[in-house]
């Protein structure tokens, strides 16, 4: 494992088998996380950004491959062989926020309960004081009323939960946090107040982020990497510039013209994507994109490309990456992030 | 009723009776449509966008309470109040389905998956246009083709479950289609949808506007599809339109507070990378026992102290076209309305009318 990197992913598979088909939901899926990053992963739906998520908290055990995890006392481990008793411990450093403010709250516990919970569940000798004031001052950092914390759920709006959401996961001092969707459920103008808070937050407390989303401006607005996946597998890992102005996979280009930009007088033509998503119970040979690729030649057919590195430092998957120049957004002169 | 025009909302209002007390979900909403162009309807959830809709199609809940004006220029029964016709009479009837018809949001749940997709249209064909089983069947055979659905004769015995969101959509437009209506009503259709595929619904409804010279009135909170779709655009808020122009109008130069932060908030790919995005602070209230003043006070960057929370402005015409509703605005009708207002509240004017129904 690399010094500078927090997460290795290597060669992750999740396979579900259900009725006698198996369905190869993240195939051979690759990439590295360096501490206090933010990881975009885009794609349809489908296409497993969820389940790799879930592998990469555990909440699903992966099929095949290796997650490394550099802990905070700064130990190497392999989470996907340690023990049950050991995975307790990572747990603590590894959260999740969901993607439904609604129905990811218990609407029979009290706000100041549900922000709790994770302290009781992973440090049950903590004295119950401690807890609450812990609890409270997360509150308040969310932007959360601490006067509120004896209400239920319910008594709140959509943004407020989310917070809520926010808080729980932050309370036992993760260092990554899995973001699944995190602000896809709100509206506009409170979608953007808790980006604010998910970037103020990762600057105090050097979070790490793995934030999957549908949503490309969203995720070309927070993430500093962004990965693409496509039918299981990543066909493209570069930073989100460089990825949003030059894409490299005819995938990630597809994607990047049919993304409505809300301004009318940039009217990008889309390049229209041949028949649907396969079924990914029966995968097609070779690159599961070539059926619907404009620049599938023979060898895309038989042979399926594997996540190689560029010249440039980039991942990509496609046997054309280095002949084709695609298309991606127009950037103004001044746009790319300094030094960030 | 002007003559371009196929429908006219005057002074909306829709009434929510709830056991805590009286909700006013729409309150004054004023627009026109012309034939064939498509208007957006912008807002964040609860701002009573969807209610406005149903309140034309007379398909609200038995709650909701619409009173004011709803004129539709239709063919059968020349120009019409919607809301005066009785709401399961067999005018609205002959309406409903055929010259305005609705596509609604999740393509999974407008299904009944007990009958298959041709069955499903076909219920529309039969009750409108005739009544002869084969004929029918080729008409809703013919508009699945047009929408984009191959290999259709097999497609039409299928069931809901054997399709895929996106064709799930293409089946609904056909649905919506296949009795050639004048006026579309789009309540968010493609938000449950992936990009790729929503950029296919999206043209095939631009293409089909074309042919069928269809007005669509598109309600949407997405405003990169706005940008893509609309000719113009009028943004709701607590259950009034605060502004309303043409589309490119609307993003080159925003006027109410509201529009700006809503459009300010959305980041775009390509622009400049701000280290936080511009978020219109608070939430929106409950449209329940509203103090009169304007609905945005709360969360107002531009809120004048002593003025807007004590009157509530009237939406303006500012240029051609574009309309606001707002006290702290440079142009000059919003400027008359303000001395107007500020006049009456100081008492030394008598005030003209205690509501506002100009349009």
């Amino acid at each position: 494992m690399n010094k500078d990197n927090i997460l290795e992913v290597k060669g992750l598979h999740k396979r579900f088998t259900s009725k006698g088909v198996t369905v190869k939901a993240v195939t051979d899926v690759s990439f590295n996380v360096k501490p206090g990053e933010t990881i975009g992963i885009v794609g349809e739906s489908g296409c497993g950004k969820t389940t790799l998520g879930r592998c990469i908290v555990r909440a699903y055990n992966a099929s095949e491959g290796q997650v490394f995890y550099r802990t905070k006392a700064g130990e190497e481990v392999d989470f996907l062989k340690v023990d049950k008793k050991k995975m307790k411990e990572i747990r603590k450093e590894i959260q999740m926020i969901f993607q439904d403010p609604y129905s990811s709250l218990d609407p029979r516990m009290t706000v100041l309960d549900i922000i709790k919970e994770p302290l009781k569940a992973n440090f049950p000798k903590m004295p119950k004081a401690e807890m609450d004031q812990k609890a409270k001052a997360m509150a308040e950092k969310v932007g959360l009323n601490p006067m509120y914390l004896m209400r239920y759920p319910h008594a709140f709006s959509g943004g407020q939960r989310q917070r809520i959401g926010i808080a729980r996961a932050l309370v036992i001092e993760p260092q990554i946090i899995v973001c699944d969707e995190a602000v896809s459920a709100l509206d506009v103008s409170i979608q953007a107040q808790v980006i604010n808070l998910l970037r103020d937050l990762q600057k105090e407390l050097n979070l790490t982020y793995l934030f999957i989303s549908h949503d490309l401006s969203v995720v070309e607005h927070i993430s500093d990497k962004v990965g693409v996946m496509y039918l299981g597998r990543m066909v493209e890992f570069a930073p989100a510039e460089e990825l949003f102005e030059k894409p490299m996979h005819p995938y990630t280009e597809a994607l990047l013209s049919a993304v409505p930009v809300a301004d009318p007088t940039i009217q990008m033509e889309r390049i229209p994507l041949k028949g649907e998503i396969p079924n990914p119970a029966n995968p097609p040979s070779g690159c599961y994109f070539h059926e619907r690729c404009h620049y599938c030649i023979d060898k895309c057919k038989t042979d399926s490309p594997a996540l190689t590195e560029m010249p440039d430092g980039r991942l990509c998957a496609c046997h054309r990456a280095k002949e084709l120049a695609l298309r991606g957004f127009a950037y103004e002169a001044d746009a790319k992030k300094e030094g960030c | 009723m002007n003559e371009e025009n196929i429908l006219e909302v005057k002074d909306l209002h829709v009434d929510i009776h709830m056991t805590e007390g009286l909700l006013t979900a729409v309150r004054g909403v004023n627009f026109e449509m012309k034939k064939g162009e498509t208007l957006g309807l912008v807002g964040e959830s609860g701002c009573g966008k969807s209610l406005t809709c149903k309140a034309i199609l007379g398909i609200n809940d038995k709650k909701c309470v619409p009173s004011g004006q709803i004129l539709f220029d239709s063919e059968g029964l020349g120009r019409v109040d919607l809301l005066s016709l009785d709401q399961k009479g067999q005018e609205i009837r002959s309406i409903r389905g055929k010259e305005i018809s609705m596509i609604f949001q999740e393509p999974m749940v407008a299904f009944s998956p007990m009958y298959t997709i041709g069955n499903q249209i076909n219920e529309a064909t039969r009750l409108h246009i005739t009544k002869d089983k084969k004929k029918s069947r080729e008409i809703s055979m013919e508009v699945m083709r047009k929408v984009g659905i191959a290999n259709v004769e097999k497609r039409y015995h299928q069931y809901p479950h054997e399709f895929s969101g996106g064709m799930l959509q293409r089946a609904l437009i056909a649905m919506a289609l296949v009795c050639n209506p004048k006026m579309l009503i789009a309540d968010e259709p493609t938000t449950a949808l992936d990009v790729t595929i929503q950029a296919q619904i999206l043209e095939l409804m631009k293409s089909l506007q074309k042919d069928f010279n269809m007005a669509i009135l598109f309600i949407t909170h997405d405003l990169g599809v706005v940008a893509k779709m609309c000719d113009r655009v009028a943004v709701m808020y607590l259950g009034k339109i605060v502004e309303s122009a043409d589309a490119s109008e609307i993003y080159a130069n925003p006027q109410h507070p509201y529009t700006r932060g809503l459009i300010g908030s959305v980041h775009k790919i390509g622009s400049k990378k701000e280290e936080r995005l511009f978020s219109i602070e608070g939430t929106v209230p409950l449209a329940m026992n509203l103090p009169k003043a304007c609905g945005f006070y709360d969360r107002c960057d531009a809120r004048i102290e002593g003025l807007c929370d004590k009157a509530e402005p009237d939406l303006v015409e500012v240029a051609p076209g574009h309309k606001i509703a707002c006290f702290n605005c440079p142009h000059e009708a919003c400027r008359a309305q303000r001395a107007e207002v500020e006049a009456v509240l100081k008492g030394e004017a008598i005030p003209k009318k205690e509501e506002g129904g100009k349009a």
